[in-house]
Parts: C-alpha cells; structure tokens; sequence
C-alpha cells in the first residue's frame, strides 16, 4: 500500500518538474540555514564539562574597587579572578575533594640542539596537580605530576599532543628533558587532543582560545617571577615596585576551582570562603558587600556571556526564514494540489476512500520533506564550509556530526508534514461531483 | 480599474494571498533589521584607527636564558630594525592596537579618586612612537629622547612624567578646556602633564565603547617581553617583515622572536565576529529576498492558470492585453501592501525586542520604509513574468470548454 503511494507521489512529483524543485529546494535552503546556524550555536554555547558540572564550581571573591563595580553593565558581578594571596588563603582549605589556582604564563622552549628546531614561545599555564583529574583531561602518554612536586615546585612540565609534535615529533618524551626559558624541565605527560570549547576554565583570556600549549607547577611562576601572560586587572592605588609587591597586591590575575561532593560540602566551602571575606574586611580590605560565589560551569559560562549574542541573533533570524520557507512551500502545494482537484474527484468518484487520499498526498508531502531534508544537509555542509573560512582553528568543530544530521532530517520531514498538513486536508475536502459535472 | 473586483477575487482565494502576504511581512521584519545590524557592523569595521594601519607590522621578542638584557635588546633591534630600506620608523610599544589586547587604567583631572574615572587605554612608546604608528599631533608637542624613562619593573602600573592623549580623552577628563600643561591622575601618587594632543587612535578592544580613549607614556618596559612596531613605505611592509624577522632571529640568542603580522592582519582578526555577521546576515537576505520573490511568482502562475477560461473571456469581449497584465500587477501591489503593512508592523515589534534583548540601537524607521519600497518593486518585478504570460493567453480559450 505504502509502496503504492510512493509510487503515484514519485509519478505527481514528476508531472510538475518545476514546481517539485522549487519545493524540495525551498525546504533545503530553509533546513540548510538553521542547521549551520544552529551547528555553530551549539558549538559556542556547550557545556564542555558537562559530564562533571554537578561537583564543579569556580569560585569568585568580590574584592574590588568599593567605588565601582567590576563591570557597569553586571554591578551584581564580582571579578572573574582572586587575587594571588586570596588564592593561596583558599588553596589551603581542605573542605574541597579536589582544587586548582592556576593562571597563564609564556615560555620559550628550546628543543634538544640536534634537532634543528630554533628556540619558539609559547603560551603555558601553570597549575596546581588537580587541573587534570578535576577536568577529565585526556592524556595520550604519562599523566599529571603529584602533591610533592606542588609542594616543592618541581621543574615537571605536561606537553599538549602539539607542543610533543613539535619538540619531540609526537615521540613518547615522557622521563626526557625540555629546556624552558632556560631551565631544564622533566616531561611528565603528553596530552591527548583536548580542545574545551568555550575554553570554561578560564573564559577571561580568550573564551574560544585553544589551550595553552605546557602546564607547570603552580609555584614555578614564583620562583622565577614569571609575568602573567594573560589579563591582569588592577584597582587600588599600590606602589608596585617589584614581583613580591605585585603578588600581595589586590590585582585579580589567579583563576580558581573546586571539586565538592554532596550540599554538605558546598555549604562548608560557601562558609569557608564567606568567613575568609569577613576577616579581610576587618583587616581593611573587600570593602563591597559580601558577594562571593561558587558557581558551576553551566552558569559559569552563562554570567561571562561566553555565548555571543550574535549567535542568537542568528539562530532566530534562521528559523524566521524557515518559517518564510514553509510559508512558500505551502502556497506551493496548495496550488498544486488544487490544481490536480479534478484528478482527485474523477479518484474518489471511483471509490477512493478520504483517508487514502490523504496518505496519499502525505507520502508526497514526505517525500518532498525527505527530498528537502537531504538537500539541506548539503547545503548545511557548504554552509558550514563557509564558516570554517571565516572562522580559523575551527575545522574540528563546524562539522556536522550524528545528532545534527539527525536534527536536520527531523526538521526537514517535521517541517514538509506541517507544511503539508493543511493542502492536504485541503484537497481531501474536494467534492467529486464539483468536477464530475464539468468534465 | 476598480479595486473591488480585484479586492473580491482575492478574498475568494483567500489562503494563497494570506500565504504571500505573511512571506512578504516576515521578510519586511527581517530584512530591515538585518540591513541595520548589518550597516552598523560595517561602520564599526570602517572607524577610522588613527594609525597608518596599512603599512604596520608588529613584532614581538621574549627574553630568556641568564645573559638577556631587556634595555640592551630594545636598543639593538630598533637600530637594527630602523636602519633596513623602506623602514620609514619604529618604535618600541607594549601593546597592538586593535589587537584584544593591552592595557587600561582609570584618570582624572585631580587627585581626588571618585573623579578618576575616564578609562583609558595605554600604550607606551619611544621618542618616535607618534611617527611610528603614523598618528596626527594636533596640539603641543612630541616626546623628546630624554624623556623616555625605562620601567625596571614588569608589573609596575606607575607612569612617567609626561602624557599625550586623544582629543576625545581631553575631552573625557577635562570638557571643553585646554589639555595641554594640565596633569592627568592616576591615583594620587601617580600623574602625568599633558604636552599633546593627538587627533584620533583607537586602542585595544573593538567591542569597547571607550575605544578613542587613548593615551600613550615615554616608556619602555622591562622584559621578557618586548615589542616593536615598525612602518615602511607603502608596498615594503610585507617583504620588510620577513626580513626583521630572519635577521633580528639571527642577532641574538638568547631570546625567541614571534608574532611577526601585519596589523591589517591583526585587524582583520580583531574584527572577524562582525564580518562574519555581515557575512552571515547578507546570505540570509539574498535568501529570504529571493524565495520571496519565487513565492510571488508561484502565486501569480497559480492565478493564472486557474484563470484562463475567465481572461480568454475578458480578452473575447474587449480587454486589451495591457489590461489583463494590469489587473495582475494591481492584485500583485494590493497583496503586497497587505504584507508590507503587517510587515512594519513586524519590524519594529522585532527591532524592540532586538534592542531590548541585547542591548542593540533602536531600529530606525527609514529602513522600514526602503524596506517596503523595495519588496513594492520586487513584488512587481516577480509579477511581470506571469502576467505576461496571462496576456498571451488567446480569447479564442473562451470558446473551449476545458
């Protein structure tokens, strides 16, 4: 039966070249604009830590300026940052399974002699043992370093899978030595292909950068006062005269996080960091209201609006022309189906039957779906290739992949059956004797 | 021509003239507001930066290992850099400008802190920092040699003793006065005298509402890092940036030498979101314009073919073709003016919540009104074809029976 009204869709399709193409071609366009749009909105507004967003929370300290809030547009906000000795002070809580204070710093690597490859900087992180564990990140050899080399700030070093390819050529380099700023450095680890997008753990230097290239100890910063290489804000009036001033200052530069398992801990932690407040104040400083927070990456990433407005802007107006599509393709089939009405009286004078008149016609509505929907892929993939031109780095990314092709084939068919909905029902009102007579 | 008869004929077909009339609303809607995203995106990209932006590049070199000397570096490699042909300046700078990146503190007209609240960027320059960047002084005068003091410490967010600034930080910190040989505050300890005013130079961030305000110290900072800007004569620029870098790469070992662009590179980056919307948005209107117009088309065919019998009949008792294609261009601007009116409706109802939602500029009303103008002459473009085919159509059909 179904196979029956396949073939008398194909037949209808086919008496009307034109038209069916201007069907098929308006769905496709419609399906293949929102699911670029769409495609790129879902990869800017991920969660990538989705899997642990429940026992992850950053944590922010409002000690800024009690003149002016952090931002005019969110007063409500504190810092995205600590300030380093509040980092420390937080650090040394227990109350967290697991924590991590870690900022950005530059190194130039100087790869072994022999190999040819001339001195080049890149961008590091330096961090504390957890960063790894907290944030499932996938190691290709070796692993992270231990509390030991924290604690005496060991010259160990984690290579990104790139930064390996460059100095070792992807070689396993783990018990080798890396020379950093000229200072020798035991690799520990390589990472495996790891790209968080947005970058969550530290939305305030380049929410969609790649990661950094090599991670450190947290303490080696220290040691050999190590400029930050990412963004540093500053609001008191302080003399800085040198690195140990500039690290007691009240300058936010330290990104932080924490693990904690059950509300029990939560509390204590909130507790923990509001005490810590209070006992500042009263030594002078924080000078705005209480506002401290512990915040978990979803809503990290929805009060840094690393989703850009821009891209929502988008995904509306796409399925405003969507709509404008559907709207088409309705007057379309209307016009086609009406026209071919005196087909369906000579039909149902013969005894078809209303409901299989309707599934006939919505097998073919279907079909123009279906048609429309696998043409709106490949306009989505040339969209999309448009995209990976203007954006750069991002060729992993703006691809389609199962659940998307999925969305645009349900969208397609969705959209052809509600498109389709109504000239069928339409036709179906069709009375025979109407065309009977005229005939 | 009368309206009516067009007016009943189209009520009798009612669904298919609704369907082109909301086509034609929603793309109203859409369209103007997209244009005015899309023009104020290309304002922003087209600012003016105030530098010599096309004939720019940067350079950047870090320090390391236990023999690097920051000040003995900088001298090196601007005499290097400053001698090569078709280098017209250079300069050492701590930030690009336009870049993402760079540095901002909070001045004022006094010691008092609550009024030091003009945000400004900051960059700091050598003696030729101004000619380097290719800025315009419109008032006082350049820093000199001596002025350009060395900052030993990285961190340190102190600065010297003189300041030239945009006219539009003067005009931030001191109204309509006289900035020159006033002091700026950065706090209370910490001020500069005024001696220039440049005319315009946009700072780091293109998103910034307080980009124009600017102001750059004689200073060089302390290392690792040091930058430089260098300009060249027009069609030098990027011959010249290979070469600073092979030959300042091979100067000096005990640093690493990166991030040789061009700034209308960084430029183009800095600005990638809004040419990607402008990108986007244009697609999107040349789509929806055109399944507008391809829906008109398909209406007005539908039109005609159900009406054969009646045209023939109307051309048989005296209807001049010119006729029949006017009743369908007038049913054709009946329709779209329904939608154009639904359509402004739309727009601004659209362009509020735009503008409520993400803080966006109201729409302003003239794009509504091109926008109407020009679906009115798309709408009549898309129904010429088929009425002329109606046209054709000869009075001899009135006589057949199908």
């Amino acid at each position: 039966m179904l196979a029956y009204y396949f073939r008398i869709a194909l037949k209808s399709l086919r008496r009307n070249p034109m038209l069916t193409a201007l069907m098929i071609g308006a769905i496709a366009v419609g399906v293949g604009v929102c699911i670029t749009t769409l495609t790129v909105y879902r990869l800017m507004s991920g969660n990538p830590m989705e899997a642990r967003n429940d026992v992850l929370y950053s944590v922010t300290l409002d000690s800024w300026d009690p003149n002016k809030p952090w931002t005019d547009d969110h007063p409500e906000l504190p810092p995205p940052e600590l300030t380093y000795r509040d980092a420390q002070a937080l650090y040394a809580s227990d109350i967290p399974d697991r924590k991590v204070m870690m900022r950005k710093a530059a190194f130039v690597i100087e790869a072994p002699p022999k190999s040819g490859v001339a001195p080049f900087l890149v961008e590091g992180r330096t961090t504390t043992k957890d960063f790894f564990g907290m944030f499932n990140v996938p190691f290709k050899y070796g692993g992270g370093w231990d509390q030991a080399a924290d604690d005496a700030s060991q010259q160990v070093v984690v290579l990104t899978k790139k930064t390996n390819d460059k100095a070792f050529g992807g070689a396993d380099s783990v018990g080798q030595t890396v020379r950093l700023d000229g200072h020798d450095y035991k690799v520990v680890g390589v990472l495996d292909e790891w790209a968080p997008t947005p970058k969550f753990y530290d939305l305030n230097n380049g929410a969609f950068d790649e990661i950094e290239e090599l991670f450190v100890p947290f303490g080696i910063g220290e040691q050999y006062e190590m400029q930050s290489a990412g963004n540093t804000n500053c609001w008191r009036d302080q003399q800085i005269d040198n690195f140990q001033d500039f690290l007691n200052s009240d300058c936010v530069w330290i990104q932080f996080w924490v693990e904690l398992k059950g509300s029990q801990k939560v509390a204590a932690f909130q507790e923990f960091i509001d005490n810590f407040v209070r006992e500042q104040k009263a030594l002078g400083r924080y000078e705005r209201p209480l506002n401290n927070h512990l915040r978990h990456p979803d809503e990290w990433l929805k009060v840094n609006e690393a989703v850009q407005d821009d891209n929502r802007v988008l995904v509306g107006l796409s399925f405003t022309f969507l709509a404008v599509c559907l709207l088409n393709m309705i007057g379309l089939l209307l016009a086609k189906f009406l026209g071919a009405a005196p087909l369906v009286g000579l039909r149902r004078a013969l005894g078809a039957s209303k409901s299989a008149i309707f599934g006939q016609h919505l097998v073919e509505v279907g079909v123009i779906g279906l048609g429309g929907g696998l043409l709106g892929i490949l306009l989505a993939a040339l969209g999309l290739w448009g995209v990976r031109n203007l954006y750069e780095n991002y060729d992993e990314l703006t691809r389609l992949d199962i659940p998307m092709l999925l969305t645009a084939i349900g969208i397609a068919v969705l959209s052809g059956l509600l498109a389709g909905f109504y000239p069928t029902w339409r036709v179906c009102r069709v009375q025979p004797a109407a065309y009977l007579k005229t005939q | 021509m009368e309206f009516r008869p067009i007016l009943s004929a189209m009520l009798r077909n009612k669904t298919g003239a609704i369907l082109v009339g909301l086509q034609i609303a929603l793309t109203l809607a859409v369209v103007a507001n997209a244009v005015f995203i899309i023009m104020q995106r290309v304002e922003k990209i087209g600012r003016p930066p105030g530098i010599d932006s096309d004939n720019l590049f940067f350079v950047q070199s870090y320090g390391f290992g236990p023999n690097y000397d920051q000040r003995d570096t900088i001298r090196r490699d601007l005499d290097l850099i400053r001698a090569l042909p078709g280098v017209v300046s250079a300069s050492s700078i701590n930030g690009i400008p336009l870049s993402g990146g760079g540095s901002a503190t909070n001045l004022g007209p006094t010691t008092q802190r609550e009024k030091q609240t003009v945000n400004t960027n900051y960059y700091t320059v050598d003696e030729r920092g101004m000619e380097s960047l290719g800025l315009k002084l419109v008032e006082g005068r350049n820093f000199t040699q001596t002025e350009i003091e060395f900052n030993p410490d990285p961190a340190g967010g102190q600065f010297g003793n003189f300041a030239i600034i945009t006219r539009d930080t003067a005009r931030a910190i001191f109204g309509d006065e006289h900035a020159v040989g006033k002091r700026v505050y950065q706090g209370a300890d910490d001020s500069a005298v005024v001696i220039g005013v440049m005319e315009n130079m946009l700072g780091a961030w293109v998103g910034w509402d307080k980009l124009t305000q600017v102001m750059l110290i004689p200073r060089i900072q302390a290392g690792p890092l040091a930058r430089y800007v260098v300009r060249t004569e027009p069609g030098r620029r990027d011959a010249l940036m290979a070469e600073v870098e092979q030959k300042l790469s091979g100067s000096n070992p005990n640093r690493a030498i990166s991030y040789v662009r061009s700034h209308t590179q960084i430029k183009e980056r800095s600005y990638r979101a809004d040419s990607r919307m402008v990108a986007f948005l244009s697609v999107l209107i040349a789509l929806m314009i055109s399944v507008t117009a391809l829906g008109i088309v398909g209406l007005a065919s539908f039109l005609v073919s159900v009406r054969r019998k009646q045209i023939g009949t109307r051309r048989a008792v005296g209807a001049r073709r010119a006729d029949i294609i006017r009743y369908f261009m007038l049913e054709n601007w009946l329709l779209t003016t329904g939608g154009v009116l639904a359509g402004t409706i739309l727009a601004f109802a659209f362009g509020q919540w735009l503008s409520s939602a993400y803080s966006l500029p109201r729409l302003p009303p003239l794009y509504v009104v091109a926008g109407v103008v020009v679906l009115w002459i798309l709408g009549q473009l898309a129904a010429f074809l088929p009425a002329r085919r109606a046209a054709a159509i000869p009075p001899a059909i009135a006589t057949r029976t199908v």
